[in-house]
């Protein structure tokens, strides 16, 4: 946030905003509820997975002697992988993906990268997230941007909510919006200990201090108000949720039923942003590489099943990526170390499904890596254009050729 | 704000008390917050009654508190003997909230964020409290024999999948994260020089828990790291890394960030003469620590109120300000709830600080934390309530406490209206001290609460 307060007032609680905690609450629920939009609005929902991601044993080349010459522990048998045709298939504890795919909602984007790609996890989600290079000034990441156009018509919507522990995204981040970050639902609430109060005391301080303030008092000014604001809605919202679907046990899982049950509570929100980590795998790899993709596919397609049981699924789509694939070669502990070019994958009844781009080459690389052809970026233009309806350069910063990832 | 602006030279000129800047309770506290996790009543009348270097002298190179040493290492005990790493952060939070040695904490928190290593991948309490150890010999100490020791140690080499390493094919994981994050920084070094570097630790092994270097699987070729050549056995290849100038800087420019402010980055400028110093003084980090702690810049309004506090900052801080004791085990799962679990850093890179320890799920939690902890039965403030504690500092009336806590927790003046209302929750009739609790809690949700 580089705002200043009367601004962040101005754009996000438009300009008659009162935080109202206590007594106030009916008058403001109501006035959120007329903001909440109908059940139109496409929502989509990404899917970070930190660390890494395997691209090569995800989608594996299973015929290409290549590959199994480069991965003399760690290639997955011909036998146990998932087919997507005579040359790919999915690891086989990604069923959930070949699920997804074997009911046309499964698009996979191969050979995704950058141009000389960065090897260091931060730095290179930092590009993921930002689109710019070190070398640039970085202070807002390419949701954030989008954002930061979307939400000037929508006072008292939160457009974005990230789900998870973690430190909120940079991708997130914007020059006037404050995006929400909830760790549960449960412990997104002011604890007031049954004493009232405590609540309307707290909330006439949330709104009491001036307005002249420098950037960091300034962002914790509105990080609280949203806070606040935030809390009242999902405790609102998230009451009464039911769903048949019986999601697996995992962080993700829980974490993608939760976006259902806000989708659901149609708060207006349109894009929701969730954390797979672990995928950092330089050592001992076949089985923690294994419970993720069981994690991640088990999870994406128990949540469309269940957002199309409430009647959402044409309006969703799951965009998940990584900051990087990983080397070729295996290294000696059982692992892979960094690489570059992977797939990604969008999820959804109105993705095209199927697989998008060729396998990059095993015999081609780059520095023991992977060779991308497909930009990111073109992959967020699509995303932006085709599925957010916004234009896409003043996001990107440039124009990049979108590709073809859903349906007409 | 633009740091560029500062003049180095200005900046690094030590602080004396002059009739503009006096050394007064104000300053005091200041520094005692960034020394440590703030101080009490008396304890910043004790800092004032000195002269500020003489403070800062003692506190960068204390006395050792045998009696606390025996309470700390008793208390460790018990917890490995449970086996469970969880418990080791009720241990620290302990320590961290009786230490007579605060500078000394404060920087041993700074190397395990520095040579983060999680208990979440390790899963061994007694390799993570050695590993603990290890950052609070060399807190104040030497850095460069603390990397060649943290290249060795079980902990990080297990978090680093670096517990075998052989050398026909090189595992990068250390060998990168020596340069982009315990070093150089991203940038001053090759995807090459990370290969290079790889092969001279192959054969650094963990077994059965202890470093081994096993001689069978070391490359012994030559290697080039950072335009250097040779075989660069034995650890050679970590005085390398450490030769280049970019090292002491990344030190520097890091330890400015977590003594001084968060943002912007320090300058080149600023950084260079700190930078110098450092390897002037064969790494030694105390000399640095107590050239920040003593500067001009420190005093200024580029530093006062401009660090966004963590939440060991947050929690610890305000118990040690009102001379509080709670139940460290419940300490600990606050602190990892609000997103700085000791023992837990959320990856490799430690925790970011600044504005990302900040997001509406933390604000929440560092409200509904503190509320529970100034409640909890098991919470003391010397030893009473809340209400015989600011009596003691002859604070009786509701003005006289209000100014008190703002005096004591705050770097930045809350606006006179946040006052006016913390008076009047005071002032409502019931039980005194938890109508000063409340006050706490609700002052514990402004902005100004979360620097310092």
């Amino acid at each position: 946030m580089r705002t200043n307060r009367r601004e962040f007032l101005k754009t996000t609680l438009g300009s008659s905003a009162v935080l109202s905690l206590g007594a106030t609450v009916p008058g403001f629920l109501r006035a959120a509820a007329a903001d909440a939009t109908d059940d139109k609005e496409t929502i989509l929902v990404i899917v970070q997975l930190s660390g890494g991601n395997d691209g090569l044993n995800t989608v594996v080349p299973f015929s290409d002697p290549v590959y199994r010459g480069s991965r003399p522990t760690l290639a997955i048998p011909t036998a146990d992988v998932l087919k997507i045709n005579d040359e790919l298939g999915f690891h086989p504890s990604a069923r959930g993906l070949a699920d997804l795919l074997e009911d046309n909602s499964l698009a996979i984007v191969q050979g995704v990268g950058y141009d000389n790609p960065n090897r260091s996890h931060f730095e290179s989600m930092d590009i993921w997230h930002t689109c710019q290079r070190k070398s640039d000034t970085r202070t807002t990441g390419w949701l954030g941007r989008y954002l930061d156009g979307a939400q000037a018509d929508k006072s008292g919507v939160s457009m974005a909510i990230h789900l998870g522990h973690e430190k909120q995204p940079f991708a997130l981040t914007s020059v006037a919006v404050s995006v929400p970050s909830i760790s549960s639902l449960e412990s997104f609430r002011l604890n007031d200990g049954g004493n009232k109060d405590v609540r309307s005391t707290i909330s006439k301080l949330a709104t009491s201090a001036p307005e002249d303030r420098d950037s960091i008092l300034g962002f914790l000014q509105s990080t609280t108000a949203v806070a606040l604001k935030a809390s009242q809605r999902v405790a609102q919202a998230s009451r009464d949720y039911k769903t048949p679907v019986s999601y697996p046990e995992s962080d993700l899982a829980t974490k993608l039923r939760t976006v259902a049950q806000l989708i659901d509570s149609r708060l207006g929100t349109r894009v929701y942003y969730v954390t797979l980590d672990g995928f950092d795998t330089h050592s001992q790899q076949p089985t923690a590489h294994a419970v993720l993709l069981s994690q991640l596919g088990g999870a994406v397609s128990s949540f469309i099943k269940d957002i199309h049981h409430h009647g959402h699924g044409e309006r969703v789509a799951v965009l998940a990526f990584s900051e990087f694939g990983r080397r070729v070669q295996e290294n000696a502990s059982e692992g892979t170390d960094h690489g570059a070019a992977a797939p990604m994958f969008l999820a959804g009844s109105k993705v095209r499904a199927g697989l998008i781009g060729e396998h990059p080459r095993l015999t081609d690389l780059e520095d023991g890596d992977l060779k991308f052809h497909t930009d990111f970026r073109q992959v967020y233009a699509t995303v932006l254009e085709s599925w957010l309806g916004w234009p896409s350069q003043s996001v990107l910063g440039d124009s990049f050729e979108p590709i073809e990832a859903f349906k007409a | 704000m633009k740091n560029t602006a500062i003049d180095p030279t200005w900046a690094w000129t030590a602080y004396r008390p002059t009739d503009e800047q006096p050394w007064n309770r104000t300053r005091a506290a200041h520094l005692l917050r960034r020394a440590g996790f703030g101080a009490s009543s008396t304890e910043i009348d004790a800092a004032v009654a000195q002269d500020p270097a003489e403070v800062v002298a003692s506190l960068v190179a204390p006395d050792l508190d045998a009696e606390f040493e025996r309470e700390s290492d008793a208390f460790a005990t018990t917890i490995l003997g449970s086996g469970n790493p969880k418990q080791l952060s009720a241990w620290w939070s302990y320590v961290m909230l009786r230490t007579p040695h605060p500078l000394l904490e404060k920087t041993t928190l700074f190397w395990h964020g520095h040579f983060a290593t999680s208990a979440e991948k390790v899963e061994d309490a007694g390799a993570m409290y050695r590993q603990n150890r290890l950052f609070r010999q060399y807190a104040l100490g030497d850095f460069d024999k603390l990397t060649h020791a943290i290249s060795r140690d079980p902990a990080m080499l297990i978090y680093l999948d670096s517990t075998t390493n052989r050398k026909a094919r090189p595992n990068e994981n250390f060998a990168r994260e020596l340069m982009e994050l315990f070093c150089l920084g991203e940038g001053n070094y090759s995807e090459k020089d990370i290969q290079e570097l790889a092969r001279c630790f192959t054969g650094w092994e963990i077994r059965r828990g202890s470093f081994r270097f096993n001689r069978f699987q070391h490359d012994t070729g030559a290697k080039s790291v950072l335009g250097h050549s040779g075989s660069m056995p034995e650890g050679e290849s970590i005085d390398v890394v450490l030769d280049q100038s970019a090292a002491p800087q990344f030190i520097v420019r890091k330890l400015i960030r977590y003594f001084m402010f968060d943002e912007p980055a320090a300058s080149d400028e600023l950084v260079e003469p700190l930078a110098k110093e450092l390897r002037e003084h064969a790494w030694d980090i105390g000399h640095v620590v107590r050239r920040i702690l003593t500067s001009q810049l420190f005093y200024s309004e580029h530093v006062v109120g401009r660090k966004v506090r963590s939440p060991v900052d947050l929690v610890v801080g305000l118990l040690r300000t009102l001379d509080g004791s709670t139940n460290a085990y419940q300490l600990g799962d606050d602190l990892h709830l609000l997103g700085q679990g000791l023992f837990y850093p959320p990856n490799v890179k430690g925790w970011d600080g600044g504005r990302a320890w900040i997001n509406s799920s933390t604000l929440l939690g560092r409200a509904n934390v503190i509320g529970q902890i100034i409640r909890d039965e098991k919470t003391r403030f010397a030893g009473g309530n809340l209400n015989e504690y600011f009596s003691r500092l002859d604070a009786d009336s509701a003005i006289a406490i209000v100014d008190r806590l703002v005096e004591l927790t705050l770097a930045v003046q809350p606006p006179q209206t946040v006052k006016e209302q913390l008076v009047e929750v005071i002032n409502r009739p019931g039980d005194r001290s938890e109508r000063i609790a409340e006050a706490i809690h609700a002052l514990s949700t402004i902005p100004e609460f979360q620097v310092m």
